[in-house]
């Protein structure tokens, strides 16, 4: 069954991300995506992830479906513009790719080539219009295709930024723009995304929520200074700092099972994408410690 | 206005190592405001280049120096200083350092300043940058705050993730624009429809560079 055609069935969906090496060596990435073949519902691969310069996206989709696996092309409007972004959307789409998740993308003074001419001619919204436009057969200047896509697009959102509300008509956008599908940004207070997750449930969309690993006190408290949209309670960071610095990744894996249980058991969105940022051979562990295997 | 920064002064006496006579040109507009090219900073330039060995021919500060028959005529009592010059030094953006080149084809002409950007004066030699000369103005959309300009990644339709308490991603001295949009929409209690408008992607063949506009009918510029 297809990533789309699980979410419609009303399953309990788990995304993976993979992030792509910076070089040509793919061995350890593979073994990654080995590890979760036949254990997640789709792996998102990322796009230039942090603005630093890695293998295309495309092309490790390209792998991930030669590995049984259901890609989400992560496509950030940072580093192509519109021609550049068809395209790449035209040839993701004859090599079987069906997913796309539309997004903005870092700045280029986040990652490692800060001296680079940042694009973004169009934006997140605009791509996912970009998206629509050729499933239905036409390119964004209405010229009709040579065969159209048969895209499944999403988005993401960030239900803890702050303020909120310009995010919230940011989200709307996107849902009139035809996303179907939300992967939202790391998700630490289960309380605070319910409230998200009433109000998200007036739109016709799937909401998964974001499950990033927390490996030490010491990374959730530079999340909470540096990472936008991120707020770890301090319970938690107790908890990993009490854990000791032997233990703390057990009992990050700990809370993040411990969350998609919750999220899983009182159905308060529709699925977890979970984000083990270099720590990729514990999404397994997470998912067995949290009754998904 | 246009903001100006004085270049680096080693880098102009390279830029002009093998020239002597000089004749320094201002701008009485932007660059005045700036302090890179009013009476006051012709003067300091004429003070270093002469404490370099080089020898001043002439200084003007033009009315306005993008203004090049404006430029021409006041140049006229300038005649004999501006023949003895060897090079022609600009104290104004690169329109004026242009309309220079313009005027004088055969002389040498270079620039003191480096042109960053269209911007507005917020306190007395305090500068921000406001408009991006885009050719197509949507502030009529958004409140008046110009998101191609003041959010670093020129976006349309709302902040990105990268919005941290309603600062920018880029720079946290730089409140998010769409915040600041956000917030003025909902001020002027126009928020709802805002909300509901999806700006489209950005007309880039407005902003063809060279443009050019001519407001005049045929007929008059023949008068």
């Amino acid at each position: 069954m297809s990533f789309r055609d699980i979410l419609d069935s009303g399953k309990f969906v788990v995304t993976a991300e993979i992030g792509p090496p910076k070089g040509t060596n793919i061995k350890e990435m593979l073994h990654h995506a080995e590890m979760l073949k036949g254990k997640i519902d789709a792996v998102n691969v990322t796009d230039n992830q942090s603005a630093v310069m890695r293998i295309c996206s495309l092309a490790v989709c390209k792998l991930m479906l030669e590995m049984g696996h259901e890609p989400i092309l992560q496509m950030t409007c940072r580093d192509r513009n519109r021609i550049g972004l068809q395209s790449d959307l035209l040839g993701a789409s004859v090599l079987g790719i069906k997913n796309v998740l539309c997004m903005t993308g870092d700045h280029p003074n986040a990652g490692d080539h800060k001296q680079a001419k940042a694009v973004y001619d169009v934006e997140s919204v605009q791509l996912l219009g970009i998206v629509n436009s050729l499933n239905i057969g036409r390119d964004m200047s209405g010229n009709e295709l040579k065969g159209s896509t048969d895209f499944f697009q999403g988005a993401v959102v960030t239900p803890e930024a702050n303020p909120l509300e310009p995010q919230l008509m940011k989200f709307e956008k996107k849902v009139r723009a035809g996303a179907r599908f939300f992967q939202t940004q790391a998700i630490y207070d289960i309380e605070k995304f319910k409230d998200f997750m009433k109000y998200a449930r007036k739109f016709p969309v799937k909401i998964l929520a974001g499950i990033v690993l927390l490996k030490s006190a010491g990374m959730a408290n530079y999340m909470n200074n540096f990472v936008p949209g991120i707020r770890v309670p301090q319970v938690l960071i107790d908890e990993l700092k009490s854990a000791g610095k032997e233990k703390a990744l057990d009992a990050g894996i700990n809370i993040a099972a411990k969350h998609i249980r919750q999220l899983r058991e009182e159905k308060i969105c529709d699925g977890v994408h979970i984000m083990a940022i270099g720590a990729e051979a514990m999404v397994p562990e997470i998912m067995k410690r949290a009754g998904l295997l | 206005m246009i903001i100006t920064k004085k270049r680096d002064f080693q880098e102009l006496m390279k830029n002009i190592e093998n020239y002597n006579r000089f004749f320094l040109l201002g701008c009485s507009e932007c660059a005045a405001l700036c302090s890179t090219g009013g009476e006051k900073e012709l003067d300091e330039m004429k003070v270093a280049l002469e404490a370099e060995g080089k020898e001043v021919t002439g200084t003007f500060v033009a009315k306005t120096g993008c203004q090049v028959l404006g430029t021409k005529v006041e140049l006229k009592p300038f005649k004999d200083a501006l023949t003895e010059t060897d090079c022609i030094l600009v104290l104004s953006c690169g329109a004026g350092t242009q309309t220079a080149v313009e005027l004088f084809e055969d002389k040498p002409v270079y620039p003191t300043n480096d042109t960053l950007f269209l911007g507005n004066m917020t306190r007395l030699q305090m500068f921000d940058e406001r408009c991006s000369l885009c050719g197509k103005c949507i502030l009529d959309k958004t409140g008046g705050i110009c998101p191609i300009t003041a959010c670093p990644k020129g976006l349309l339709n709302g902040p990105c993730g990268g919005c941290k308490d309603g600062y920018c991603e880029v720079s946290p001295d730089i409140k998010c624009a769409w915040v600041r949009i956000y917030e003025r929409m909902k001020r002027l209690d126009k928020l709802q429809e805002f909300c509901e408008t999806i700006i489209e992607a950005k007309d880039w063949a407005a902003h063809a560079r060279p443009m050019n506009l001519n407001v005049r009918k045929k007929e008059e510029v023949k008068k």
